[in-house]
Protein backbone atom coordinates (compact mmCIF):
# COMPACT_ATOMS: atom_id res chain seq x y z
CA UNK A 1 0.00 0.00 0.00
CA UNK A 2 1.23 3.51 -0.83
CA UNK A 3 0.05 6.54 1.08
CA UNK A 4 0.60 10.24 0.56
CA UNK A 5 -0.29 12.21 3.69
CA UNK A 6 -0.79 15.98 3.37
CA UNK A 7 1.97 16.28 0.81
CA UNK A 8 2.91 19.72 -0.50
CA UNK A 9 5.57 20.45 -3.08
CA UNK A 10 6.92 23.62 -4.66
CA UNK A 11 9.36 24.12 -7.52
CA UNK A 12 10.78 27.56 -6.81
CA UNK A 13 7.77 29.82 -6.36
CA UNK A 14 5.46 27.51 -8.27
CA UNK A 15 3.18 25.39 -6.11
CA UNK A 16 2.81 21.91 -7.65
CA UNK A 17 0.98 19.97 -4.93
CA UNK A 18 -1.01 21.49 -2.10
CA UNK A 19 -1.80 19.26 0.87
CA UNK A 20 -2.42 16.16 -1.23
CA UNK A 21 -3.52 12.97 0.52
CA UNK A 22 -3.91 9.78 -1.45
CA UNK A 23 -3.99 6.04 -0.77
CA UNK A 24 -3.27 3.25 -3.23
CA UNK A 25 -4.26 -0.15 -1.89
CA UNK A 26 -2.74 -3.48 -2.93
CA UNK A 27 -4.48 -5.39 -5.73
CA UNK A 28 -6.35 -2.35 -7.01
CA UNK A 29 -5.74 -0.16 -10.03
CA UNK A 30 -5.91 3.49 -9.17
CA UNK A 31 -5.86 6.22 -11.78
CA UNK A 32 -4.66 9.75 -11.17
CA UNK A 33 -6.42 11.96 -13.67
CA UNK A 34 -5.58 15.55 -14.43
CA UNK A 35 -4.54 17.99 -17.12
CA UNK A 36 -0.98 18.03 -18.48
CA UNK A 37 1.56 19.73 -16.23
CA UNK A 38 -0.59 19.57 -13.10
CA UNK A 39 1.86 17.38 -11.15
CA UNK A 40 0.61 13.85 -11.83
CA UNK A 41 4.04 12.45 -12.76
CA UNK A 42 5.44 14.26 -9.73
CA UNK A 43 3.16 12.09 -7.54
CA UNK A 44 4.71 8.94 -9.03
CA UNK A 45 8.21 10.28 -8.40
CA UNK A 46 7.21 11.06 -4.80
CA UNK A 47 5.92 7.50 -4.37
CA UNK A 48 9.30 6.17 -5.50
CA UNK A 49 11.22 8.64 -3.36
CA UNK A 50 12.87 10.10 -6.48
CA UNK A 51 11.93 13.55 -5.18
CA UNK A 52 11.12 14.70 -1.67
CA UNK A 53 8.08 16.77 -0.65
CA UNK A 54 8.39 20.13 1.11
CA UNK A 55 5.95 18.88 3.72
CA UNK A 56 3.83 15.82 4.42
CA UNK A 57 4.67 12.13 4.40
CA UNK A 58 5.06 9.36 1.85
CA UNK A 59 4.47 5.90 3.29
CA UNK A 60 5.13 2.65 1.41
CA UNK A 61 3.96 -0.61 3.02
CA UNK A 62 3.94 1.08 6.42
CA UNK A 63 7.46 2.54 6.06
CA UNK A 64 7.85 6.30 6.03
CA UNK A 65 10.18 6.99 3.09
CA UNK A 66 9.88 10.79 3.17
CA UNK A 67 13.33 11.50 4.53
CA UNK A 68 14.92 8.15 3.85
CA UNK A 69 18.46 8.16 2.47
CA UNK A 70 18.94 7.21 -1.18
CA UNK A 71 20.81 3.99 -0.32
CA UNK A 72 17.97 2.79 1.95
CA UNK A 73 15.36 3.64 -0.68
CA UNK A 74 16.69 1.15 -3.22
CA UNK A 75 15.19 -1.86 -1.44
CA UNK A 76 11.80 -0.06 -1.16
CA UNK A 77 11.86 0.86 -4.85
CA UNK A 78 12.42 -2.75 -5.84
CA UNK A 79 8.94 -3.52 -4.49
CA UNK A 80 7.54 -1.28 -7.22
CA UNK A 81 7.89 -1.21 -10.97
CA UNK A 82 7.78 1.98 -12.96
CA UNK A 83 6.83 2.54 -16.58
CA UNK A 84 8.09 5.95 -17.63
CA UNK A 85 6.22 8.16 -20.09
CA UNK A 86 9.14 8.07 -22.52
CA UNK A 87 9.79 4.39 -21.63
CA UNK A 88 13.38 5.19 -20.45
CA UNK A 89 14.74 2.06 -22.13
CA UNK A 90 18.52 1.80 -22.40
CA UNK A 91 19.03 2.63 -26.05
CA UNK A 92 22.38 0.85 -26.39
CA UNK A 93 21.01 -2.46 -25.08
CA UNK A 94 18.89 -5.01 -26.94
CA UNK A 95 15.32 -5.80 -25.86
CA UNK A 96 16.47 -8.93 -23.99
CA UNK A 97 19.28 -7.02 -22.29
CA UNK A 98 16.86 -4.24 -21.32
CA UNK A 99 14.45 -6.75 -19.81
CA UNK A 100 17.16 -8.58 -17.89
CA UNK A 101 19.20 -5.51 -16.95
CA UNK A 102 17.89 -4.91 -13.45
CA UNK A 103 17.69 -8.60 -12.62
CA UNK A 104 21.40 -8.91 -13.39
CA UNK A 105 22.09 -5.61 -11.66
CA UNK A 106 20.18 -5.99 -8.43
CA UNK A 107 19.18 -9.61 -7.82
CA UNK A 108 21.54 -12.47 -7.30
CA UNK A 109 19.66 -14.86 -9.56
CA UNK A 110 21.23 -17.64 -11.60
CA UNK A 111 21.60 -16.72 -15.29
CA UNK A 112 19.21 -19.55 -16.21
CA UNK A 113 16.45 -18.02 -14.06
CA UNK A 114 17.09 -14.57 -15.55
CA UNK A 115 16.81 -15.98 -19.07
CA UNK A 116 13.61 -17.80 -18.13
CA UNK A 117 12.06 -14.60 -16.78
CA UNK A 118 13.18 -12.62 -19.82
CA UNK A 119 11.61 -15.07 -22.26
CA UNK A 120 8.44 -15.09 -20.10
CA UNK A 121 8.18 -11.30 -20.46
CA UNK A 122 8.99 -11.45 -24.18
CA UNK A 123 6.08 -13.85 -24.57
CA UNK A 124 3.76 -11.83 -22.30
CA UNK A 125 4.47 -8.64 -24.24
CA UNK A 126 4.13 -10.41 -27.60
CA UNK A 127 7.65 -9.52 -28.69
CA UNK A 128 8.89 -12.91 -29.92
CA UNK A 129 11.48 -12.42 -32.66
CA UNK A 130 12.48 -8.96 -31.44
CA UNK A 131 14.76 -10.12 -28.60
CA UNK A 132 17.98 -8.98 -30.24
CA UNK A 133 16.71 -5.69 -31.67
CA UNK A 134 17.57 -2.30 -30.23
CA UNK A 135 14.67 -0.21 -28.84
CA UNK A 136 15.01 2.36 -31.65
CA UNK A 137 13.93 -0.24 -34.22
CA UNK A 138 10.60 -0.93 -32.46
CA UNK A 139 7.30 0.94 -32.75
CA UNK A 140 6.06 3.16 -29.90
CA UNK A 141 3.59 0.50 -28.72
CA UNK A 142 6.25 -2.22 -28.72
CA UNK A 143 8.67 -0.04 -26.77
CA UNK A 144 5.93 0.61 -24.19
CA UNK A 145 5.37 -3.14 -23.87
CA UNK A 146 9.10 -3.67 -23.31
CA UNK A 147 9.01 -0.98 -20.61
CA UNK A 148 6.06 -2.77 -18.97
CA UNK A 149 7.91 -6.08 -19.21
CA UNK A 150 10.98 -4.54 -17.61
CA UNK A 151 8.86 -3.28 -14.71
CA UNK A 152 7.10 -6.64 -14.30
CA UNK A 153 10.15 -8.85 -14.44
CA UNK A 154 10.94 -8.02 -10.79
CA UNK A 155 7.53 -9.41 -9.76
CA UNK A 156 6.71 -6.17 -7.90
CA UNK A 157 3.66 -5.64 -5.64
CA UNK A 158 2.80 -2.36 -7.29
CA UNK A 159 3.42 -0.96 -10.73
CA UNK A 160 3.38 2.74 -11.59
CA UNK A 161 2.43 3.88 -15.09
CA UNK A 162 3.20 7.39 -16.29
CA UNK A 163 0.79 8.18 -19.15
CA UNK A 164 0.81 4.60 -20.49
CA UNK A 165 -1.08 5.39 -23.70
CA UNK A 166 0.27 8.87 -24.43
CA UNK A 167 1.60 9.21 -27.97
CA UNK A 168 0.31 5.82 -29.09
CA UNK A 169 -2.10 5.07 -31.94
CA UNK A 170 -5.57 3.77 -30.93
CA UNK A 171 -4.72 0.12 -31.66
CA UNK A 172 -1.51 0.23 -29.60
CA UNK A 173 -3.34 2.10 -26.80
CA UNK A 174 -5.97 -0.63 -26.70
CA UNK A 175 -3.28 -3.33 -26.52
CA UNK A 176 -1.51 -1.53 -23.67
CA UNK A 177 -4.76 -1.09 -21.72
CA UNK A 178 -5.62 -4.76 -22.19
CA UNK A 179 -2.14 -5.64 -20.99
CA UNK A 180 -2.63 -3.50 -17.87
CA UNK A 181 -6.06 -5.02 -17.21
CA UNK A 182 -4.64 -8.51 -17.50
CA UNK A 183 -1.91 -7.76 -14.94
CA UNK A 184 -4.26 -7.82 -11.97
CA UNK A 185 -5.83 -11.11 -12.98
CA UNK A 186 -2.53 -12.80 -13.84
CA UNK A 187 -0.19 -11.34 -11.25
CA UNK A 188 -2.37 -10.02 -8.44
CA UNK A 189 -0.74 -6.62 -8.81
CA UNK A 190 -1.68 -3.16 -7.64
CA UNK A 191 -1.17 -0.30 -10.07
CA UNK A 192 -1.16 3.48 -10.24
CA UNK A 193 -1.90 5.00 -13.62
CA UNK A 194 -1.28 8.63 -14.26
CA UNK A 195 -3.19 9.83 -17.29
CA UNK A 196 -4.97 12.75 -18.91
CA UNK A 197 -7.18 10.47 -21.03
CA UNK A 198 -10.48 9.80 -19.29
CA UNK A 199 -11.35 6.74 -21.41
CA UNK A 200 -8.21 5.02 -20.05
CA UNK A 201 -9.57 5.54 -16.53
CA UNK A 202 -12.91 3.92 -17.29
CA UNK A 203 -11.15 1.13 -19.18
CA UNK A 204 -8.81 -0.10 -16.44
CA UNK A 205 -9.12 1.74 -13.12
CA UNK A 206 -11.01 0.53 -10.03
CA UNK A 207 -10.78 3.94 -8.44
CA UNK A 208 -9.66 7.38 -9.50
CA UNK A 209 -8.28 10.55 -7.97
CA UNK A 210 -8.65 13.79 -9.90
CA UNK A 211 -5.85 16.32 -9.51
CA UNK A 212 -6.69 19.91 -10.31
CA UNK A 213 -4.68 23.02 -9.46
CA UNK A 214 -2.45 21.07 -7.07
CA UNK A 215 -5.35 19.56 -5.09
CA UNK A 216 -7.25 16.29 -5.15
CA UNK A 217 -10.85 17.25 -5.98
CA UNK A 218 -12.19 13.70 -6.30
CA UNK A 219 -11.03 10.39 -4.84
CA UNK A 220 -13.40 7.44 -5.05
CA UNK A 221 -14.36 4.40 -7.10
CA UNK A 222 -14.38 5.04 -10.84
CA UNK A 223 -18.13 4.50 -11.27
CA UNK A 224 -18.89 7.44 -8.97
CA UNK A 225 -16.91 9.84 -11.17
CA UNK A 226 -19.92 10.16 -13.48
CA UNK A 227 -22.03 11.44 -10.59
CA UNK A 228 -19.62 14.15 -9.46
CA UNK A 229 -20.99 17.65 -9.73
CA UNK A 230 -17.62 19.42 -9.62
CA UNK A 231 -17.54 21.81 -12.61
CA UNK A 232 -14.04 20.70 -13.68
CA UNK A 233 -15.04 17.02 -13.60
CA UNK A 234 -18.24 17.77 -15.51
CA UNK A 235 -16.15 19.53 -18.16
CA UNK A 236 -13.65 16.69 -18.51
CA UNK A 237 -16.44 14.14 -18.72
CA UNK A 238 -17.81 15.98 -21.70
CA UNK A 239 -14.43 16.63 -23.38
CA UNK A 240 -12.94 13.16 -22.68
CA UNK A 241 -9.32 14.32 -23.18
CA UNK A 242 -7.74 16.97 -21.02
CA UNK A 243 -5.65 19.49 -22.84
CA UNK A 244 -4.62 22.66 -21.08
CA UNK B 1 13.95 54.22 -11.37
CA UNK B 2 17.71 54.01 -10.78
CA UNK B 3 17.03 52.72 -7.28
CA UNK B 4 14.75 49.99 -8.66
CA UNK B 5 17.42 49.02 -11.17
CA UNK B 6 20.01 48.78 -8.38
CA UNK B 7 17.64 46.65 -6.29
CA UNK B 8 16.98 44.31 -9.24
CA UNK B 9 20.71 43.96 -9.82
CA UNK B 10 21.30 43.22 -6.16
CA UNK B 11 18.56 40.56 -6.21
CA UNK B 12 20.06 39.01 -9.35
CA UNK B 13 23.53 38.88 -7.77
CA UNK B 14 22.16 37.32 -4.57
CA UNK B 15 20.21 34.74 -6.60
CA UNK B 16 23.30 33.94 -8.68
CA UNK B 17 25.40 33.54 -5.54
CA UNK B 18 22.76 31.34 -3.93
CA UNK B 19 22.57 29.11 -7.03
CA UNK B 20 26.36 28.98 -7.25
CA UNK B 21 26.70 27.86 -3.62
CA UNK B 22 23.92 25.27 -4.09
CA UNK B 23 25.61 23.92 -7.23
CA UNK B 24 28.95 23.69 -5.43
CA UNK B 25 27.30 21.83 -2.57
CA UNK B 26 25.63 19.41 -5.01
CA UNK B 27 28.92 18.92 -6.86
CA UNK B 28 30.73 18.18 -3.61
CA UNK B 29 28.14 15.58 -2.56
CA UNK B 30 28.16 14.08 -6.07
CA UNK B 31 31.97 13.76 -5.92
CA UNK B 32 31.86 12.18 -2.46
CA UNK B 33 29.28 9.65 -3.70
CA UNK B 34 31.53 8.77 -6.66
CA UNK B 35 34.51 8.13 -4.38
CA UNK B 36 32.45 6.22 -1.81
CA UNK B 37 31.25 3.92 -4.62
CA UNK B 38 34.81 2.83 -5.52
CA UNK B 39 34.64 -0.31 -3.30
CA UNK B 40 31.79 -1.49 -5.58
CA UNK B 41 34.40 -2.12 -8.30
CA UNK B 42 33.88 -5.88 -7.97
CA UNK B 43 30.31 -5.44 -9.16
CA UNK B 44 31.10 -2.95 -11.94
CA UNK B 45 34.49 -4.17 -13.18
CA UNK B 46 33.13 -4.68 -16.69
CA UNK B 47 32.01 -1.03 -16.79
CA UNK B 48 35.46 0.03 -15.54
CA UNK B 49 37.10 -1.97 -18.35
CA UNK B 50 34.75 -0.43 -20.96
CA UNK B 51 35.52 3.06 -19.71
CA UNK B 52 39.25 2.28 -19.58
CA UNK B 53 39.09 1.40 -23.27
CA UNK B 54 37.20 4.61 -24.06
CA UNK B 55 39.39 6.99 -22.08
CA UNK B 56 42.63 5.03 -22.45
CA UNK B 57 43.12 2.95 -25.58
CA UNK B 58 40.80 5.02 -27.78
CA UNK B 59 42.52 8.25 -26.68
CA UNK B 60 46.00 7.14 -27.74
CA UNK B 61 45.86 8.71 -31.25
CA UNK B 62 44.86 12.19 -30.04
CA UNK B 63 47.41 12.09 -27.19
CA UNK B 64 50.16 11.04 -29.62
CA UNK B 65 49.28 13.71 -32.18
CA UNK B 66 49.27 16.50 -29.58
CA UNK B 67 52.48 15.25 -27.88
CA UNK B 68 54.39 14.84 -31.15
CA UNK B 69 53.35 18.26 -32.45
CA UNK B 70 54.24 20.08 -29.23
CA UNK B 71 57.54 18.18 -28.80
CA UNK B 72 58.57 18.99 -32.38
CA UNK B 73 57.57 22.65 -32.15
CA UNK B 74 59.28 23.06 -28.79
CA UNK B 75 62.53 21.59 -30.14
CA UNK B 76 62.48 23.90 -33.16
CA UNK B 77 61.64 27.11 -31.26
CA UNK B 78 63.79 26.50 -28.16
CA UNK B 79 66.65 25.26 -30.36
CA UNK B 80 66.54 28.53 -32.35
CA UNK B 81 66.64 30.54 -29.14
CA UNK B 82 69.48 28.52 -27.60
CA UNK B 83 71.47 28.80 -30.82
CA UNK B 84 71.60 32.58 -30.33
CA UNK B 85 73.33 31.99 -27.01
CA UNK B 86 75.53 29.19 -28.27
CA UNK B 87 73.83 26.77 -25.91
CA UNK B 88 72.16 24.38 -28.36
CA UNK B 89 73.59 21.42 -26.43
CA UNK B 90 71.12 22.30 -23.65
CA UNK B 91 68.16 21.61 -25.97
CA UNK B 92 67.57 18.18 -24.44
CA UNK B 93 67.49 19.61 -20.95
CA UNK B 94 65.05 22.42 -21.70
CA UNK B 95 62.65 20.40 -23.86
CA UNK B 96 62.59 17.44 -21.47
CA UNK B 97 61.73 19.68 -18.52
CA UNK B 98 58.97 21.45 -20.47
CA UNK B 99 57.50 18.21 -21.80
CA UNK B 100 57.69 16.10 -18.64
CA UNK B 101 56.72 18.75 -16.11
CA UNK B 102 54.25 20.89 -18.03
CA UNK B 103 53.29 20.45 -21.63
CA UNK B 104 52.99 16.66 -21.79
CA UNK B 105 50.46 16.35 -18.96
CA UNK B 106 48.72 19.66 -19.75
CA UNK B 107 48.09 18.92 -23.42
CA UNK B 108 46.99 15.41 -22.55
CA UNK B 109 44.60 16.88 -19.95
CA UNK B 110 43.12 19.36 -22.40
CA UNK B 111 42.74 16.75 -25.14
CA UNK B 112 41.07 14.31 -22.75
CA UNK B 113 38.84 17.06 -21.42
CA UNK B 114 37.62 17.58 -24.99
CA UNK B 115 37.44 13.90 -25.89
CA UNK B 116 36.52 11.99 -22.73
CA UNK B 117 34.77 14.91 -21.00
CA UNK B 118 32.55 15.70 -23.97
CA UNK B 119 31.61 12.05 -24.35
CA UNK B 120 30.68 11.82 -20.66
CA UNK B 121 28.66 15.04 -20.76
CA UNK B 122 26.74 14.12 -23.90
CA UNK B 123 26.12 10.49 -22.98
CA UNK B 124 25.02 11.13 -19.40
CA UNK B 125 23.08 14.24 -20.45
CA UNK B 126 21.12 12.21 -23.03
CA UNK B 127 20.46 9.55 -20.38
CA UNK B 128 19.23 12.21 -17.97
CA UNK B 129 16.91 13.81 -20.54
CA UNK B 130 15.43 10.45 -21.59
CA UNK B 131 14.83 9.52 -17.91
CA UNK B 132 17.28 6.58 -18.08
CA UNK B 133 19.05 7.86 -14.97
CA UNK B 134 15.68 8.13 -13.18
CA UNK B 135 14.95 4.58 -14.34
CA UNK B 136 18.17 3.35 -12.73
CA UNK B 137 17.17 4.99 -9.46
CA UNK B 138 13.57 3.80 -9.74
CA UNK B 139 14.66 0.18 -10.13
CA UNK B 140 17.08 0.31 -7.24
CA UNK B 141 20.45 0.96 -8.90
CA UNK B 142 22.72 3.77 -7.73
CA UNK B 143 23.39 5.74 -10.95
CA UNK B 144 26.56 7.32 -9.54
CA UNK B 145 28.02 3.89 -8.73
CA UNK B 146 26.95 2.46 -12.08
CA UNK B 147 27.81 5.39 -14.37
CA UNK B 148 30.26 7.75 -12.66
CA UNK B 149 32.49 5.54 -10.49
CA UNK B 150 33.68 3.36 -13.44
CA UNK B 151 34.51 6.52 -15.41
CA UNK B 152 36.40 7.98 -12.48
CA UNK B 153 38.34 4.82 -11.75
CA UNK B 154 39.16 4.21 -15.41
CA UNK B 155 40.44 7.77 -15.78
CA UNK B 156 42.49 7.51 -12.55
CA UNK B 157 44.15 4.35 -13.86
CA UNK B 158 44.54 5.24 -17.55
CA UNK B 159 45.74 8.84 -17.26
CA UNK B 160 49.10 7.58 -15.86
CA UNK B 161 50.10 5.52 -18.92
CA UNK B 162 48.71 8.25 -21.18
CA UNK B 163 50.93 10.80 -19.42
CA UNK B 164 53.91 8.48 -19.84
CA UNK B 165 53.04 8.01 -23.51
CA UNK B 166 52.65 11.75 -23.99
CA UNK B 167 56.07 12.36 -22.39
CA UNK B 168 57.69 9.61 -24.43
CA UNK B 169 56.23 10.80 -27.75
CA UNK B 170 56.94 14.46 -26.95
CA UNK B 171 60.58 13.77 -26.03
CA UNK B 172 61.27 11.51 -29.00
CA UNK B 173 59.73 13.95 -31.46
CA UNK B 174 61.89 16.68 -29.90
CA UNK B 175 64.97 14.44 -30.26
CA UNK B 176 64.05 13.75 -33.89
CA UNK B 177 63.76 17.48 -34.62
CA UNK B 178 66.99 18.19 -32.73
CA UNK B 179 68.81 15.73 -34.97
CA UNK B 180 67.19 16.56 -38.31
CA UNK B 181 66.39 20.25 -37.97
CA UNK B 182 69.13 21.55 -35.67
CA UNK B 183 71.70 18.91 -36.71
CA UNK B 184 72.36 18.08 -33.07
CA UNK B 185 73.93 14.72 -32.30
CA UNK B 186 71.35 12.41 -30.57
CA UNK B 187 73.96 11.48 -27.97
CA UNK B 188 74.32 15.13 -26.96
CA UNK B 189 70.53 15.57 -26.85
CA UNK B 190 69.87 12.51 -24.66
CA UNK B 191 72.90 13.20 -22.51
CA UNK B 192 71.31 16.52 -21.61
CA UNK B 193 68.02 14.76 -20.79
CA UNK B 194 68.59 11.73 -18.57
CA UNK B 195 71.33 12.58 -16.09
CA UNK B 196 69.74 15.91 -15.27
CA UNK B 197 66.16 14.85 -14.68
CA UNK B 198 65.36 14.83 -10.95
CA UNK B 199 62.59 12.79 -9.24
CA UNK B 200 60.62 16.00 -8.60
CA UNK B 201 60.35 16.54 -12.39
CA UNK B 202 58.50 13.23 -12.71
CA UNK B 203 56.45 13.86 -9.55
CA UNK B 204 55.23 17.20 -10.96
CA UNK B 205 54.23 15.61 -14.27
CA UNK B 206 52.70 12.42 -12.99
CA UNK B 207 50.86 13.99 -10.05
CA UNK B 208 48.86 15.94 -12.59
CA UNK B 209 47.43 12.75 -14.10
CA UNK B 210 45.12 11.83 -11.16
CA UNK B 211 44.25 15.48 -10.53
CA UNK B 212 43.16 15.94 -14.16
CA UNK B 213 41.35 12.58 -14.12
CA UNK B 214 39.27 13.68 -11.11
CA UNK B 215 38.52 17.13 -12.53
CA UNK B 216 37.59 15.98 -16.05
CA UNK B 217 35.47 13.00 -15.00
CA UNK B 218 33.57 14.58 -12.15
CA UNK B 219 32.91 17.94 -13.82
CA UNK B 220 31.72 16.40 -17.10
CA UNK B 221 29.62 13.72 -15.38
CA UNK B 222 28.05 16.22 -12.98
CA UNK B 223 27.08 18.44 -15.89
CA UNK B 224 25.62 15.44 -17.71
CA UNK B 225 23.55 14.53 -14.64
CA UNK B 226 22.37 18.15 -14.39
CA UNK B 227 21.19 18.37 -18.04
CA UNK B 228 17.71 19.87 -18.41
CA UNK B 229 15.66 21.08 -21.37
CA UNK B 230 15.84 18.54 -24.18
CA UNK B 231 18.59 18.15 -26.76
CA UNK B 232 19.59 21.81 -26.46
CA UNK B 233 20.05 21.19 -22.74
CA UNK B 234 22.37 18.25 -23.49
CA UNK B 235 24.42 20.54 -25.75
CA UNK B 236 24.59 23.23 -23.07
CA UNK B 237 25.63 20.81 -20.33
CA UNK B 238 28.28 19.21 -22.58
CA UNK B 239 29.82 22.58 -23.48
CA UNK B 240 29.71 23.69 -19.85
CA UNK B 241 31.47 20.48 -18.81
CA UNK B 242 34.29 20.97 -21.34
CA UNK B 243 34.75 24.68 -20.63
CA UNK B 244 34.76 24.29 -16.83
CA UNK B 245 36.98 21.19 -16.80
CA UNK B 246 39.48 22.73 -19.27
CA UNK B 247 39.66 25.90 -17.16
CA UNK B 248 40.15 23.86 -13.99
CA UNK B 249 42.83 21.72 -15.69
CA UNK B 250 44.78 24.90 -16.53
CA UNK B 251 44.46 26.24 -12.99
CA UNK B 252 45.33 22.87 -11.40
CA UNK B 253 48.36 22.55 -13.72
CA UNK B 254 49.76 25.79 -12.31
CA UNK B 255 49.11 24.96 -8.66
CA UNK B 256 50.42 21.36 -8.81
CA UNK B 257 53.68 22.62 -10.36
CA UNK B 258 53.93 25.44 -7.83
CA UNK B 259 53.25 23.28 -4.77
CA UNK B 260 55.53 20.39 -5.76
CA UNK B 261 58.44 22.56 -6.96
CA UNK B 262 58.27 24.71 -3.82
CA UNK B 263 58.22 21.69 -1.50
CA UNK B 264 60.60 19.19 -3.08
Amino acid sequence: MIELRNVSLKYGDKEILNNVSLTVRDNTIKAILGPSGVGKSTILKLMLGLIKPNSGKVIVDGTDITNMKEASLYSIRRKMGMVFQGNALFDSLTISQNLGFFLRENMKLPEQEIERRVSEQIQFAGLEGYEDQLPESLSGGMRRRVAIGRALIFKPHMILFDEPTAGLDPVSSKKILSLISSLRHNNNLGAVIVTHIIDDVFHVADCVAVLYQGKIIFDDVTDKLNHSQHPFIRSILSDKILEL
Amino acid sequence: MLLNFARDQEKAVILWLKNFILTMQEFFLFSVRAFIAIPKIKRYWRDVLDQATICGTDSIPIVLVSAISIGSLLAIEVGNLLEDFGAKTMLGRSTSLSVIRELGPLLMGLMLSARFGSRNGAELGAMQISEQIDALRAFGTDPVAKLVMPRLLAALIMFFPLTALSDFAGLHSAAYMAEHYHRLDPGIFWNAVYPRLAPKDFVVGFLKAPVFAIIITLVSSFNGFSARGGTAGVGRSTIKGIVVSSGLVLIANFYVSKIVLENM
